[in-house]
């Protein structure tokens, strides 16, 4: 299906980012670069206890330390509301151990953790309830009190006819699955620098995924209006589904700023990082399905538990992403899901890399994988058997346009060598397949998926491109450049990308959910095409052909077939000024998807791990990863290999090493030695194989490559760990402890 | 209690009256203005902070500014020219090496340590030198390639000279 070698210009064409050489220096500007005059640093008081009561909060020592310049507690806070379920600075009660109390702001940073020393809380314990079994059982105490049970939010989805479904299988297989807790880990800390020193503006500069939805959530909270808060997201060291909503940090630096007056800078610690939020929560994962003997899927059902620790935040979402993800990979006639987040005295689950789906991926993976076993189908053709295709329409009504996934499969089982490895390696060697769905956009959260951008075009010809989608590190600004370079016929080096200010830039709901290429793409070439009407209206008088009849190509402008009649593009914007008109070139441009599906299009991908594991000592060694995604349309494929080596590098650390290690609520390994992380002693071998099926929605063709091969990493791991050891992976990260419990248990089978 | 001490960073000598408690990332971000090296855990785990003090790459963090009177450091800004990048950051962009770009500095600095000692490492010493760094983006993967391609450069440089 991949379609032939793109006749465009640069679009396709692989590039250094546009920023690359600015970062290389370190003269790229992140938060904790900025300093503003008399500003002021901030620290958080935090709960120690897990669940307690507040009995008194005394601050008066720290308000008489030298140099302290304001204290805040939830007497100053107007009754601020963090989400539906959280109050800024506690009043009462303290939920989880990192629970916000008080605040501190002084001249230093040594200061402000001297004073926030010296407030003293006196706490009254109460019971906690730490675990999903705990806080669901009927008789469980409520941790929310103005709540019927500990269930903060609950989802179900059916489609088709389940139990018929069921009855008609013949065969029918139930797992349960467990993941653990993990962290984000950006190299980029935490941190808020607020400027609210004037009562009118408040004025933020943060790391984020989405300054729109910050400004948004900062000025409902504060009761400002949008407008009078400025987000300045400049560069974002790293984001993984962790920043895409406001925390109490960036309250509390606002409220300090105005208290003292002065801006506030909040820069978080590397072990308090942990417990702003545990990003990826413990889950428990039932999963059922019903197949005909020759492999054919009819039937998924699913029950969820999602432990989202002790406040909701934004977390419902992960219940619509995982029911909905379950029938968009495969062809299947019913579906029935079940999804709780429920409420313990943890640190808040927040997303993580995947939002939730790379755990349940691995699960529904790893069970599938089990059902090849018990059937004596090659999991590649069960794969093959069940996969979704062009044209196909899921249960819930998602229509793919386009849908490479089956040729994902067969190039990667190619390209791994399957046939000659499954079922032939030596002890302890396995190979696994994956395979997964994204979509290119998150409709649903607002009744729009919008962007917006704006385009002018100066008179020597070169353009400044303006968008509000932030660029984390995956290259979105390069690739926006890159979209609107041809849609002009101009180069990549000719635009200037202005972003991370929302005083200056149009609208857009941020850089997440896998929108940027598709959507925020789509609106940068409206833009251009705007921009370049214009211009063509001039050319076309110029050169006397009408203007459809035109090329702009490689910084000129000439009719269809004569290119030697072509006039210098740049001349063409100087004499659209230059004009009786005197027109000024500037192209805008949005885009929201006519769908009411989070997305018109969806990438597909299949991913095969060759791991090792040494049954002494339970580790594993992954040998090689062969990852490929059907993208649509790379364009730039530099940056997609990018995404695809970071993604699998992160899906593996998600399933073999990374874990929070709760005790009590207290988390253990809060450091990045002990928070084990893949580094380069754990690399491994990568083939890339991207698959571009030219989507008919997509910009120049292109769909995600955001997260769709994360979710697809995951699962493959395991399945390969558990071809290596011979037995299910039931519970991730698949530590050496576990690799070597299961080794135990299934000696203990035979 | 306040030191008034001399530090060399990248070739010019600098005066500043510092807290003895103080590291020599605060004092090369907050004092001098440096703030090109970024700050990281700032307690050793992830080697962003990385800059080379007398030939060797050490973390700022971990080291108080006092400590450093008297030892030649470098940081990122001072490894290129107003024209041109030093290999190693041109290899990091050729090879797209760089997302985020926080953990850049660092790496960019610890990659030219080795380089400067070890002109044609193989995959293990490459390993080895970058076993402390921390990037959570690239997966290191094209960060391995990005320094065997700034081995290539300067090799390249030198022929030329």
């Amino acid at each position: 299906m991949s379609t032939k070698r793109s006749t465009y210009s640069i679009v396709g064409k692989s590039r250094p980012k546009l920023d690359a050489p600015l970062k290389s220096t370190g003269r790229s500007l992140f938060t904790d670069d900025i300093v503003l005059p008399g500003m002021l640093h901030g620290k958080i008081v935090r709960s120690p206890i897990a669940h307690g009561r507040i009995v008194n909060i005394d601050t008066s020592r720290a308000e008489r330390l030298q140099g302290v310049k304001a204290v805040i507690t939830h007497r100053d806070t107007g009754g601020v509301m963090v989400g539906p379920d959280q109050m800024l600075l506690c009043d009462d009660t303290v939920n989880y151990i990192g629970d916000e109390v008080a605040a501190v702001a002084a001249v230093d940073e040594e200061t402000a953790a001297e004073a926030a020393e010296l407030i003293q809380v006196e706490y009254e314990p109460l019971p906690a309830i730490l675990t999903l079994q705990e806080a669901s059982a009927p008789d469980a105490p409520i941790l929310h009190t103005y709540c019927e049970d500990n269930f903060a939010d609950e989802r179900t989805m059916v489609y088709g006819d389940p139990d018929k479904a069921f009855a008609e299988s013949e065969y029918v297989r139930s797992d349960e699955f467990i993941s653990n807790p993990t962290h984000n880990c950006f190299a980029e800390l935490h941190v808020a620098l607020a400027d609210y020193s004037l009562p009118g503006k408040l004025s933020m500069w943060t790391p984020s995924q989405t300054a729109i939805l910050f400004q948004k959530n900062l000025a409902q909270n504060l009761g400002l209006s949008e407008s009078n808060v400025r987000m300045c997201c400049l560069n974002t060291g790293g984001a993984f589904s962790g920043r895409t909503d406001v925390k109490p940090h960036h309250y509390i630096a606002a409220l300090l700023s105005r208290k003292a007056a002065r801006p506030v800078k909040i820069m978080c610690s590397v072990d308090e990082e942990f417990i702003v939020c545990r990003a990826g929560g413990n889950n428990i994962y039932r999963f059922k399905t019903g197949f005909m003997k020759d492999g054919t899927l009819k039937v998924i059902e699913a029950d969820m538990l999602h432990d989202c620790g002790a406040y909701v935040e934004t977390q419902f979402i992960v219940l619509l992403l995982t029911g909905i993800m379950l029938q968009l990979l495969y062809k299947v006639e019913a579906m029935r899901y079940q999804g709780k987040l429920v409420y313990t005295n943890n640190i808040p689950y927040y997303f993580h890399h995947g939002g939730g789906m790379t755990p349940e991926q691995f699960a529904l993976g790893q069970h599938l994988d089990l059902v090849a076993r018990d059937l004596g189908i090659d999991p590649v053709d069960l794969q093959l058997k069940n996969a979704v295709e062009k044209g196909y329409t899921t249960l819930s009504g998602t229509h793919y346009a386009s849908c490479g996934l089956k040729e994902c499969i067969k190039k990667a089982a190619r390209k791994a060598g399957w046939k000659k490895k499954y079922g032939k390696l030596p002890p302890y060697r396995g190979i696994g397949i994956g395979c997964g769905v994204m979509s290119s956009g998150g409709k649903g959260m607002f009744v729009h998926d919008t962007s917006a951008a704006f385009i002018k075009i100066a008179e020597d010809g070169k353009a400044s491109l303006f968008t509000g989608l932030p660029d984390m590190g995956q290259g979105s600004h390069t690739t926006m450049a890159i979209i609107a370079a041809e849609a002009l016929g101009i180069t990549t080096e000719d635009i200037t990308v202005v972003s991370g200010d929302t005083d200056i830039d149009p609208f857009d709901v941020g850089s997440f959910s896998q929108r940027g290429t598709f959507t925020t793409g789509n609106a940068v070439k409206a833009a251009c095409l705007d921009a370049k009407k214009q211009l063509a209206k001039t050319a076309a008088l110029k050169l006397g052909v009408k203007p459809s009849a035109l090329v702009f190509k490689q910084r000129s402008v000439y009719p269809k077939g004569a290119p030697e009649q072509a006039m210098a593009f740049e001349d063409i914007v100087f004499d659209t000024l230059h004009s009786k008109e005197g027109r000024f070139v500037m192209g805008r441009g949005f885009y929201n998807s006519p769908s009411d599906k989070a997305s018109l299009a969806y990438s597909f991908g299949t991913q095969i791990a060759e791991v090792e594991v040494d049954p002494e000592t339970g580790f594993v060694k992954l040998l090689r990863m062969t990852v490929a995604h059907d993208v649509g349309r790379a364009i730039n494929p530099l940056a997609v290999e990018g995404q695809l080596d970071g993604q699998a590098f992160s899906g593996a650390g998600q399933i073999l090493f990374e874990e929070c290690l709760m005790d009590s609520g207290q988390i253990l390994n809060p450091s990045r030695l002990d928070y084990k992380l893949p580094r380069p002693f754990e690399l491994f071998e990568i083939e890339h194989i991207i698959v571009e099926t030219n989507d008919p929605f997509g910009p120049f063709g292109a769909k995600e490559v955001a997260e769709g091969p994360l979710v697809t990493t995951a699962q493959t791991i395991a399945n390969a760990v558990s071809n290596a050891i011979g037995y299910p992976i039931k519970e991730i990260p698949v530590t050496p402890e576990r690799i070597l419990e299961a080794l135990k248990q299934k000696q203990k089978q035979h | 209690m306040k030191k008034i001490i001399t530090l060399e960073v990248n070739g010019d000598l600098h005066e500043v009256a510092v807290a003895v408690h103080q590291t020599l990332l605060e004092v090369l971000r907050d004092k001098l203005g440096l703030t090109g090296t970024k700050r990281g855990c700032a307690v050793g785990t992830c080697g962003v902070c990385t800059v080379i003090i007398d030939g060797k790459a050490m973390l700022a963090c971990l080291l108080l500014a006092v400590e450093c009177q008297g030892r030649s450091i470098t940081t990122i800004e001072g490894i290129s020219s107003a024209d041109e990048l030093h290999p190693v950051q041109q290899a990091f962009v050729d090879q797209g090496a760089i997302q985020c770009g926080f953990c850049t500095p660092g790496i960019v600095m610890t990659s030219k340590a080795l380089l400067d000692k070890t002109p044609r490492p193989d995959d293990e010493q490459i390993r080895e030198a970058l076993a402390g760094t921390f990037c959570r983006c690239t997966g290191h993967i094209k960060i391995m390639e990005a320094v065997k391609t700034a081995s290539q450069y300067e090799r390249a440089e030198k022929k030329s000279d």
